[in-house]
Order: structure tokens, then C-alpha cells, then sequence
């Protein structure tokens, strides 16, 4: 197992850059993961850590060793996609012993690897079947046999559960985690899925148009996102952002969120140095579902839980929580109650905001204040 | 070394193909091209004389017979083959029984040559021993139909083998693309109480679009090829009733020796081809990019 | 989908009566003429030419088919049509098996081993399967007497490859473009090289195609007259030339039933294509019609 590294990365087709000077770096054992919406690069920087694509200009090493100029055989790396790539005219275990049967390894060593991985996935008994005749699960687990028989430096995975109905999905993911705990490999996994990157990585690279936004640990990236970009891609329902205005009155620093009714919603923010400097300008303001919730679900282990009377526009109930869509700023915002909240759609309510969870953005630049 | 190898052999492998088509194809067009300007006979001769051979062109008379031919021929039978084909394959897209049965049949013509279609039709039609005799035979004295033996409608006889061999394939395109419609856009029709008619006139056969595209373009493609049909069939006769350009390319290139002439010819047939060819294709690759 | 399961446009009897009686009557439009050639080849000569086309034989007889398999008059050889049979599959299955594999590498590289201009070359093998073939007969001919193979197998073979490579090539690059480009890719991360994994994971998966390919262009070569007719020479004449010439012999009298038989002989090896095959004979059609 290795560390990874990727310095100053820039990648094009023609004129077109797709990637714009990517920095990373994930330590021996890490899982990586490399999320952002579709077209960002994410799929195209795990190509080129493949070598499946050749790069511009920049490095990639494994453990200080230059890769970036090596065929994808030559690198050490093991890859599962999001198609699974299985060859569809050989069986499973013909699948799983192909690179090694290229690689001219002895046919002996090559049931041995092929037994332990199967043992390893509990695909044992699919190993004289075709792909074709494979449930798609299966399939994915085949795809990471060929993977772990490989035995490589790093793992390389492309959005492996995209293709998985919603309840594998889930399965495979914690399959996933728990194989990385146990073995400890480096892992690089891309995903357009934020929930995936948040419950796997130990480390998230958030792309945007060939851009890192951010890179991070999951609770740095979802608490402290570096830009509006970030606020809203990680989390679901994404973090509020409403248009305020900044008042100072003595030493006291406000927020003023502008509702629609004369009513205006004012919020305190004391300890944000960095806010003094935009005092009477326009602002916005970031804040979770979460940490919008009816005052009997507030976190009271923080001070700073204010409480104010919003208007309740409509409320979905999803089970293990309610949501509320309340209108702040002109802007619909969602709160996240208690299934059990005794609050109702087209009444004034009492909710209670979390201010020690408040970001605040530059609206030019969308980068955060603080 | 062996990495560079790699990289070059994509490129070594498909260079013979390429220079084979570069030389077979468009190396010698351009030779073709080159001795429509010249003044060469029985043997190529490099003598030039400009456009004089397009203007006798123009000036024959077998030249615009052919012409007037292939315009005759050409549209009539893209438009009964479309027509034909379209039709049945609406007409078996009516949950048939025995589809799978009478497919095929509709079909097969398509996958004989042109020579074996002539020499089928030539005796079918010959009013001494084929259709006109039969039905004298049967009772029916007065029936005439001596088209193949008559300058003025010879033409509609190559017309009528040509529709026979391939409207069973334009059948066969309308039925994929009838097979393609999606049923939940007919089931709103329905629900808003269009009529089977005119579900297929206002919805269904507007959306066959591209297939009219596509079979236009076939048929063109098979009408200004069409050179073997003819010569089994009435042999460009009788006269010159039913030369072709691809009749005349021929007879004046290799038995008239005219080749400059011919060489001409064969531009003329090359350029109505690619005026068809080249912008259908263009759209063709310029939506598959964008998918 | 099928429209009628929903509608009433067939849902009336006479309707669908009608729509039967339309259908049957195209499939006698259709079989009429191998109807007429099959029955007038098995008559004797006098029957076809006194008695009706339609009508059974009253005598029934192969000899029309001996005739036109061994003994008729071909032009000054009364050899019957079975040396030119021959030389129609000395030269097609050739050149078939060789435009097909060039075919099958050229859609390779130009789907999965892109490089700068492929494009180009793509088009221009593309466009080739649309010229008309009067515009290379002429240096052909010169091209083919260069070579010293005018008039020979060997040089109809050398033609019919060069024009079937468009095709092949269309055919096998709309089918790879469809083949997952992350199966190439995890072959070469197994370490496979250029040819190893067309080999051993394109090939295995490409039969459907090369099916449609070899059936395409066998029935494209053996039907071809105009190369037959401008390039071969005494001896390797193909099937159909040898046809035409049968039919349009003008010495003696004129044999319908061994005309007829001969007709049936010519088109009995693309029948047998067609009629085994039929399901990859139309996706060829519909490949050859729907570029792109």
C-alpha cells in the first residue's frame, strides 16, 4: 500500500482544459474520494492517475515514484468502473485471472489468487458463470475481485455503485468501508453521490470545471466549506443561503435577513471578526436544515440557539424527520423539525436557529468570510 | 520502444486500408476526372481539350435520352417503393397473423442480384411466352401488355423489377422505425381521441421522417447504380429506350470508344450521386457526434 | 410497438379482411416471378413456349437444370454454367474473409485507438461505399493490367476487397462504437496489448456483426455484374456475366426453362444466405442504410 500523490496537474483536449492545476495527496491508507457534479474532471483525474489518459503537464506519484509516464499495466494500480468492464465472453474466474494470465503467471499461482479472492467476496460459486448470467450485484463484486487479485498499490474506483438499485446501493457501500477497514488500501473513488463521499472518505476532493473547490476531511468539507460552491454540493437538503445586510449596534454584530413581510428577521453572529468589515453590505448567509429546527429539537448544548417566528409555507414529512419550507429572505429556505413537531403548513411558528452553525459568504467572489 | 510500437499501431494497421481506398478510389477519380478533359478514344490519351467532351455530352442524344430516363425511372420508383413500402409495413405492424411468414417473403428479392431480377421479369413481361400469353390462354384475348417491347414504356417495365426487388427492404425500414414509436405517446393520442387514422397521419408517419430520409436516399443511390437491371432486363432497349448513364457510361467507354466521353459521363453520375450522398451523410455524422 | 393492440383502425372484420387480402396479394406479387421461373424450369422447352407460364408441368423434368448446370451454350463453350459458379467462389469468399478482417481492425482503431484525423480517414473509407462504380472503371482497368492480374481471379478478388473495406469498416466501427470503451481500458490495466485485446475481448463479442459482414458483402460480390462484366476474362468469368450471357445468347433457339434454371442456379447461394441468415441479412441493410 502507498501513498499518492498528485502535484500541479493540468490536462486538455485541444483547446479545451479540463483540468486546471489539481493539487492532492492521500496518505498510505486513505480512501480519497473525488466527488462533484457531472463534467467537473472527476472522472477524467482518476483516467489520468490510470493512465488511461495522458496528461498535460504535472506529476502523479506513488510513494515518490513518478507514474506519470508509465503504460497502466506498468503502474500498480487495480480499477473498478462503473460499468464493471466485465470481458463478457469469459467466466467469472476467467475474468478475474486475465491480467495475470497476460502477465504469464502460472496457471497453479492463478487458482490459488483466484480461490482467496472469491472466498474473500463470496463469489465462490459464480466462478464458471459468464457475466451475462450475473445479477448486477454480483457483477460488482466480480469487478472488485479483478481488482484485490490484483493486489496493487492503489485502488482506483469509478463510481462503482451507480448502477445499483437504491437498497444495494447502501449494502455495497458499507461492503466497500468495511474492506478498506480491513485491509487498510489506499483507495481513490469517484462519485457524483455526496452522501457516498461523506460516509466513506477519509479525505474529499471537491471538483468544479476542472477546479479543486476543496480538499478536506468529510467533517471539514460539510462544517466548513470553503466556498458557496461547496455550501450547497455537500448535504442534502443543500445549506439555506439567503441574502442579508450587516448591522452594527454597540458591540453586537447582525444579520438582517429580509422577509417579505415588514417583519424583518434579525440574527445575531458575535463572535465573526471578519463581518465587522462588511458592515451595511449585502452578505449571505448559510445555514443548514438542521439547524433550523422547532425550539424543542435545538441542540442545547451550544448558546447560541435563537428563536424567532417564521412562516410556514408547506411541510413534507419523510419519516424519520419533517421537513418545513419556510420563506426567509424572499428565498424559500427548509427546516428540519421533529417528525413529531407540532407545527402546521400557513401558520407563524417559533423555530430555533443555530447560529453557532451560521457561514457567511462574499456574494462576489462566493467565497467564504471568517 | 515496445510503448512507442504500441503507439504507432493503430496507424500501421489501418494504413493499408487507407491506401488502398486512397489510390482505388479517389486516386482514381481523379484519373477519371483528368481524361473527361481529353481527347482520349479506345486508349487513354492525354490530349487536352478542355470542356469539349461535357459539351458534346450535352449535345448527344443517348445522353439525354439517359437522362430523361433516369429521371423517369429514378423518380417513379422511389416514389412507388416508398409509397409500397410504407404501406405494408403499416399493414403488417397490425399484429398480423403469420407476420413472421410473410416478412421474409416480402424481403427476399433484396438478396438477388439484379441479372437473375431481369432475366425473371424479361420473360414474366415478354408478351410471347410471359403474363399476356397467359391470360390469352386463360380467356382473356384482348388483354395487351406489351410494355417491354415498346420504346415508350420499356422504361416503366425497369420500373416495375426495380420496385419488386427492393420495396421489400423500404418495408423493412418502415417496420423497425414503426416498431421504435413510443406506445405511451399513442395511448395519449388516444386518450385525446384521435382516430387510428389519424393517429398515423398526424402522429406516426410525421416521426417516420428520418426513414423517408434514409430510404430516399437508398433508392437514389440504388437508381443512379443501376446499370445490371437494365442490361438483363431490355439489354438498354429496345433502341435506346432505356439507356441509363450507367448504360451509356459503358457502351461508350468500352464499345464505342469514346472514353472521353465516358470519363465524362461517369463525373456527371459521380457528382448527382455525392449531391445526394454528401449532405445526408454530413447530417448523419453531425447527430451522431452530438449524441 | 404494435398500434393495433390499442386502437380501432383494425379492430372492424372487413378491415382486417381487407388488410389480410392487401397482404396476400403483395406476397403473390412477390413470389410470382420465382413462382414462374422454379415451374418453367422443370418443363420441357415446347411447354414453356406453347403452354401457359403459369401453369404446373404437365411433364416434369430436371433436364432444363442439367442443361444449365453443365452442358448449355455459354458463349463458345457449351460448358454449362458450373466453371462460372466456380470462379464467382474462387473469387468472392476471398475477398469477402479479407475486406472483412480489414473491416474488423479498421472499426478497432477508429473507435477505440483514436488519434489525430481518424476522422478523416473514417469519411473517406465512408464515402467510398457510395461512388458510383463507373468512375473507376477505367483506371481499373489500367491499374489491374499494371499489375499483370487483368482479366484474372486474382485481380477480381484485389477489386472486390478494395470496394467491400467501406462497408466493413462502417459496419464494424458502428458496432465497437456501441462496445464499452472501460473494457479496453481495464484490459490494459490487465496489461493486454494492441492485438491481444482485440483478440481476446473484442473478437469473442463480434460474431453477431461479422455474420452481418460476411453476409453483406458475399451477397454484394456475388451479385456484382459490372466488375464481372468490365475485368474478368475468358475463363474467370463470374456466375452472373455468365447468366446474362445464357440469356442473351443469340445463337440457336431460345431455352426459357434452362434460362429459368440457370436464373435459380445464380441465385441459389444468396437464397441460401438469406434464408438461413435472414435476421443478420436485414441488420446489414438497415447498417448499410443508417450511417453515422
Amino acid at each position: 500500500m502507498a501513498s499518492l500523490k498528485i502535484k500541479n496537474l493540468y490536462k486538455s483536449y485541444g483547446s479545451a482544459e479540463i483540468l486546471k492545476g489539481i493539487n492532492l495527496e492521500i496518505e498510505d491508507g486513505g480512501f480519497l474520494v473525488l466527488v462533484g457534479p457531472s463534467g467537473c474532471g472527476k472522472s477524467t483525474l482518476l483516467n489520468t492517475i490510470a493512465g488511461l489518459e495522458n496528461i498535460t503537464s504535472g506529476d502523479i506519484t506513488i510513494d515518490d515514484h513518478s507514474i506519470t509516464h508509465l503504460h497502466p499495466s506498468k503502474r500498480d494500480i487495480a480499477m473498478v468502473f462503473q460499468s464493471y468492464a466485465l470481458y463478457p465472453n469469459m467466466t467469472v474466474a476467467q475474468n478475474i485471472s486475465f491480467g495475470m494470465e497476460i502477465r504469464g503467471i502460472d496457471k497453479a499461482i492463478r487458482q490459488k489468487a483466484i480461490n482467496e479472492v472469491s472466498s474473500m467476496l463470496q463469489i465462490g460459486e459464480l466462478l464458471n458463470r459468464k457475466p451475462s448470467q450475473l445479477s448486477g450485484g454480483q457483477r460488482q463484486r466480480v469487478a472488485m475481485g479483478r481488482a484485490l487479485v490484483r493486489d496493487p498499490q492503489v485502488f482506483l474506483f469509478d463510481e462503482p455503485l451507480s448502477n445499483l438499485d437504491a437498497k444495494l446501493r447502501v449494502d455495497m457501500r458499507t461492503e466497500i468501508k468495511r474492506l478498506h477497514q480491513r485491509m487498510g488500501t489506499t483507495i481513490i473513488y469517484v462519485t457524483h453521490d455526496q452522501i457516498e463521499a461523506l460516509t466513506l472518505a477519509t479525505k474529499i476532493a471537491v471538483l468544479k470545471d476542472g477546479y479543486l473547490q476543496q480538499f478536506g476531511t468529510p467533517n471539514e468539507v460539510y462544517n466548513n466549506p470553503k466556498n458557496m460552491f461547496v455550501a450547497t454540493f455537500m448535504g442534502s437538503p443543500s445549506m439555506n443561503l439567503l441574502e442579508a445586510k450587516v448591522i452594527k449596534n454597540s458591540d453586537d454584530i447582525n444579520i438582517e435577513v429580509a422577509t417579505n413581510s415588514n417583519n424583518k428577521l434579525i440574527l445575531p453572529v458575535s463572535d465573526i471578526a471578519a463581518l465587522q468589515a462588511y458592515e451595511n453590505q449585502k452578505i449571505i448567509f448559510g445555514i443548514r436544515p438542521e439547524a433550523i429546527t422547532d425550539p424543542e429539537a435545538a441542540d442545547r448544548t451550544t448558546k447560541k440557539i435563537v428563536e424567532r417566528d417564521c412562516l410556514i409555507e408547506v411541510i413534507e414529512p419523510a419519516g424519520s424527520d419533517t421537513f418545513a419550507v419556510i420563506n426567509l429572505g424572499g428565498a424559500e429556505s427548509i427546516a428540519r423539525l421533529r417528525p413529531d413537531a407540532n407545527i402546521n403548513a400557513g401558520e407563524i411558528s417559533k423555530l430555533a436557529f443555530n447560529m453557532s452553525k451560521a457561514v457567511f459568504f462574499n456574494p462576489q467572489n462566493e467565497e467564504r468570510i471568517r | 520502444m515496445k510503448e512507442h510500437l504500441q503507439q504507432l499501431l493503430p496507424r500501421l494497421v489501418l494504413a493499408p486500408s487507407f491506401a488502398l481506398v486512397l489510390i482505388f478510389v479517389y486516386a482514381f477519380i481523379i484519373y477519371t476526372g483528368y481524361l473527361s478533359f481529353t481527347d482520349s478514344r479506345l486508349l487513354p490519351s492525354y490530349g487536352w481539350v478542355g470542356l469539349e467532351n461535357y459539351e458534346k455530352l450535352f449535345k448527344l442524344r443517348h445522353w439525354n435520352i439517359a437522362l430523361k430516363n433516369l429521371a423517369i425511372f429514378g423518380i417513379l420508383y422511389i416514389i412507388i417503393s416508398t409509397f409500397l413500402g410504407l404501406l405494408l409495413a403499416i399493414l403488417l405492424d397490425q399484429k398480423i397473423r403469420g407476420e413472421g411468414f410473410i416478412r421474409p417473403i416480402y424481403l427476399y428479392p433484396m438478396a438477388l442480384s439484379f441479372i437473375v431480377t431481369g432475366t425473371a421479369w424479361k420473360w414474366f413481361l415478354d408478351p410471347g411466352i410471359g403474363i399476356e400469353h397467359s391470360l390469352h390462354l386463360w380467356g382473356w384475348e384482348s388483354f395487351h401488355f406489351n410494355w417491354i417491347k415498346d420504346r415508350n414504356f420499356a422504361i416503366y417495365t425497369v420500373v416495375i423489377a426495380a420496385v419488386w426487388q427492393s420495396s421489400g427492404f423500404v418495408m423493412a425500414m418502415f417496420l423497425a422505425a414503426l416498431r421504435g414509436v413510443d406506445s405511451e405517446m399513442i395511448k395519449a393520442a388516444q386518450i385525446d381521441g384521435a382516430s387510428g387514422f389519424q393517429i398515423y397521419r398526424r402522429i406516426i408517419i410525421p416521426l417516420m421522417r428520418p426513414v423517408f430520409l434514409s430510404a430516399f436516399v437508398v433508392l437514389a443511390h440504388l437508381a443512379i447504380k443501376a446499370y445490371d437491371l437494365v442490361i438483363a432486363l431490355t439489354n438498354a432497349g429496345p433502341g435506346n429506350a432505356t439507356q441509363l448513364p450507367s448504360t451509356f457510361m459503358y457502351s461508350y467507354t468500352f464499345t464505342r470508344n469514346q472514353m472521353g466521353i465516358g470519363a465524362s459521363s461517369a463525373i456527371i453520375m459521380m457528382i448527382m450521386m455525392f449531391s445526394i450522398i454528401i449532405p445526408y451523410l454530413y447530417g448523419e455524422l453531425k447527430t451522431g457526434d452530438s449524441k | 410497438m404494435s398500434i393495433s393492440s390499442q386502437n380501432n383502425i383494425s379492430s372492424g372484420r372487413l378491415t382486417r379482411a381487407l388488410i389480410y387480402s392487401i397482404l396476400i396479394l403483395f406476397v403473390i406479387y412477390y413470389l410470382l416471378p420465382l413462382y414462374v421461373m422454379i415451374i418453367n424450369s422443370l418443363k420441357p422447352l415446347d411447354e414453356v413456349r406453347d403452354g401457359n407460364l403459369m401453369a404446373f408441368p404437365k411433364l416434369w423434368t430436371i433436364d432444363p437444370w442439367r442443361s444449365a448446370w453443365s452442358t448449355a451454350q455459354i458463349g463458345v463453350e457449351a460448358s454449362g454454367l458450373k466453371p462460372y459458379f466456380i470462379n464467382s467462389i474462387l473469387m468472392v469468399v476471398p475477398a469477402t474473409l479479407l475486406a472483412t478482417m480489414m473491416g474488423a481492425i479498421n472499426g478497432y482503431v477508429l473507435t477505440k485507438w483514436r488519434f489525430r484525423g481518424d476522422n478523416i480517414i473514417f469519411v473517406l473509407l465512408l464515402l467510398s461505399c457510395f461512388i458510383p462504380f463507373q468512375i473507376v472503371l477505367i483506371p481499373a482497368a489500367r491499374v489491374l493490367g499494371f499489375l499483370e492480374v487483368s482479366g484474372t481471379i486474382q485481380g477480381l478478388i484485389l477489386i472486390h476487397t478494395v470496394y467491400g473495406i467501406g462497408f466493413a469498416t462502417l459496419f464494424f466501427r458502428n458496432y465497437y462504437a456501441a462496445f464499452p470503451t472501460e473494457l479496453i481500458q481495464a484490459a490494459q490495466i490487465d496489461g493486454a496489448g494492441f492485438f491481444q485485446i482485440f483478440w481476446r475481448i473484442l473478437m469473442p463479442s463480434s460474431m453477431p456483426i461479422t455474420v452481418v459482414t460476411i453476409i453483406w458483402l458475399f451477397t454484394n460480390q456475388w451479385n456484382d455484374f459490372l466488375f464481372g462484366a468490365s475485368f474478368s476474362g475468358y475463363g474467370t468469368t463470374p456466375m452472373t456475366v455468365a447468366l446474362n450471357n445464357l440469356v442473351n445468347s443469340t445463337t440457336g433457339v431460345k431455352e426459357y426453362n434452362v434460362h429459368f434454371a440457370g436464373a435459380i442456379l445464380a441465385a441459389l447461394p444468396t437464397l441460401f444466405v438469406y434464408i438461413m441468415a435472414g435476421k443478420y441479412f436485414v441488420r446489414g441493410l438497415m447498417v448499410g442504410a443508417v450511417k453515422g
